[in-house]
């Protein structure tokens, strides 16, 4: 369990681990609540897996997966899945997590979070994956909220409804990545503090914070989920008003392209405790019962 | 209306350099364009997959440059993208592209400089394995010992060029700043890659040892691996050879040759 004083959001707050800051983190042990990896860049033998055994010594671990591809039509990667699962026995990670998306078709990895039509025929399809992986895991998931560039003509069911009934019928949690919804709901003219009013407050169990570019494509401003830059101002007032509605929860700042200092990011977390902090002295029993 | 599975093998088909026009059928213009949409998605797989290419064989990039780099690893991702998640499991057909990529042939030794970058790729990700000591195989009756299998440290691989390749890629390596020249006639390289601790070292190895390692590697005893190795050199002698191999923590189990029946009185595991 992640547990931090809800009063002063320390504890709830971690950020990415990023290579450029591993040798660091070991030596300085700096304050910060938890820090997650990407799972697939520790599944394999040698160096990479030992600095998990040494850095699990003193801070909380979060595997977040990029490669499960809930969302392929052609089945789970069983091979891959039972690699997660010995890496989360031998890590024993506080959150383990996955995105709504698909990256394998025709057995090609694409590497990229895709898109899934949201329709009954994906619901049963994720809902299933889902349940395989968490009985390959021995626990729950959390499942993350794409960022999205395009939707498909045919996809009836709005992501909030659908992300919703996925938690109910696999038990999941959700990992709501605050600055995806920004992404996402920006790029189809949508209201998104009318999105995650649309998302389970009892369900959300993490929350991530990142940065994003404004591109162009064709005249029009395209929001692209690049991790490359702080946290802009109008993700953090909608993580303002996410932590209203969820309450204090688990929040990751996630930084993968130009990677700052280390102190950068460290700061941008210490924000994000303070977030937390006026959330609950804000909300009260509201905040903290959700 | 197309299934989830259409859909994905249709965007896999978009995503990858193909024909854009069934994805595009399914997308929303949503005030872009679905070929624009669609573009968005292509340009993070081929620049993602790219840099994962370049971080695996980074002199292979400063030998061409980075756009010519660029250039062929989008092809390559045509032809070859990853079979898995894991992306430093990707590009161990990479060496082989290169090889047949007509606009590589100027430069002849670039497949073998990808070889042995795949292969200290390969070495730093291996699955840990712990070395048997060496009283493992002194324990064992001489008469027996001709027909042993060992099995060899799996971050090892053994590469042959004709080209100077280690030299190549030391002058070459991105922290040089200034590479200086390598003389291709300056030999052949026979060497062995491998992990040590955390490290990957890559080494020239005499040709006896090299054909005696390689041997062992392929599953011959220790009968036909000396007989390999003193073809290829008639002063090789095998205690010395078997000492080396186990200071240097390589085998990591033994056993018969399976065409030994019986029991198994030296299979071992540490």
């Amino acid at each position: 369990m992640i547990t931090g004083g809800g009063a002063t959001g320390a504890g709830l707050v971690g950020i990415g681990l990023r290579a450029p800051h591993t040798a660091e983190i070991i030596a300085a042990r700096p304050p910060v609540g938890w820090l997650e990896v990407h799972t697939e860049n520790y599944l394999g033998g040698g160096p990479a897996p030992r600095t998990l055994d040494r850095i699990r010594r003193e801070h909380a671990l979060s595997l977040h997966g990029v490669g499960l591809s809930l969302g392929s039509a052609e089945g789970l990667d069983r091979a891959h899945l039972a690699r997660v699962a010995d890496l989360a026995r031998r890590v024993e990670p506080v959150l383990v997590s996955e995105h709504l998306s698909w990256s394998i078709a025709g057995g090609a990895y694409l590497n990229h979070l895709l898109p899934l039509p949201y329709t009954e025929e994906s619901l049963v399809l994720v809902a299933g994956h889902v349940t395989e992986a968490q009985e390959a895991l021995g626990r729950p998931l959390l499942v993350e909220n794409p960022s999205s560039y395009l939707r498909f003509r045919h996809s009836p069911i709005p992501e909030p409804d659908f992300l919703a009934e996925l938690a109910r019928r696999t038990g999941c949690s959700l990992l709501c990545d605050v600055n995806n919804v920004f992404v996402s709901c920006r790029n189809f003219d949508r209201d998104p503090a009318a999105y995650l009013d649309g998302l389970p407050a009892s369900a959300i169990g993490e929350i991530h914070l990142a940065g994003h570019a404004r591109n162009e494509a064709d005249g029009r401003i395209v929001l692209v989920d690049d991790h490359g830059s702080p946290v802009s101002d109008e993700v953090w007032t909608l993580y303002a008003r996410a932590l209203g509605r969820f309450g204090p929860r688990p929040t990751l700042i996630e930084w993968d392209t130009d990677i700052p200092a280390l102190s950068v990011l460290l700061g941008e977390a210490r924000r994000a405790e303070a977030a937390i902090a006026r959330s609950v002295a804000a909300g009260g029993p509201r905040a903290l019962a959700a | 209306m197309p299934s989830l599975r259409e859909i994905e093998r249709d965007l896999r088909l978009a995503l990858l350099g193909g024909d854009d026009a069934p994805a595009r059928a399914a997308v929303r213009g949503d005030g872009l364009g679905p070929g624009a949409r669609l573009a968005i998605y292509r340009h993070h797989v081929v620049t993602t997959l790219t840099a994962a290419l370049q971080a695996t064989f980074p002199v292979v990039c400063r030998l061409v440059d980075e756009r010519f780099f660029a250039y062929a690893a989008d092809r390559y991702i045509q032809v070859e993208p990853p079979a898995g998640p894991c992306l430093f499991e990707y590009g161990a057909g990479f060496a082989d592209f290169l090889a047949e990529f007509p606009p590589c042939r100027s430069v002849p030794y670039l497949a073998d400089v990808a070889r042995l970058e795949w292969a200290m790729q390969r070495a730093l990700h291996a699955p840990d394995a712990p070395p048997l000591p060496i009283r493992t195989i002194q324990g064992v009756a001489p008469e027996l010992a001709a027909s042993l299998t060992l099995t060899l440290d799996p971050s090892m691989s053994l590469l042959r060029s004709r080209y100077p390749i280690d030299r190549i890629w030391r002058a070459n390596r991105p922290d040089v700043p200034e590479p200086p020249l390598v003389d291709l006639a300056a030999g052949e390289a026979w060497l062995e890659v491998r992990r040590h601790g955390d490290d990957v070292i890559v080494r020239a190895l005499d040709p006896a040892a090299f054909t005696f390692r390689r041997a062992l590697a392929g599953g011959a005893d220790l009968a036909a691996a000396t007989g390999e190795a003193l073809a290829a050199d008639p002063t090789f002698d095998l205690g010395p050879a078997l000492v080396a191999l186990f200071d240097d923590g390589l085998p990591i189990a033994l056993s018969r040759t399976p065409s030994t029946p019986g029991d198994d009185p030296c299979h071992s595991q540490p």
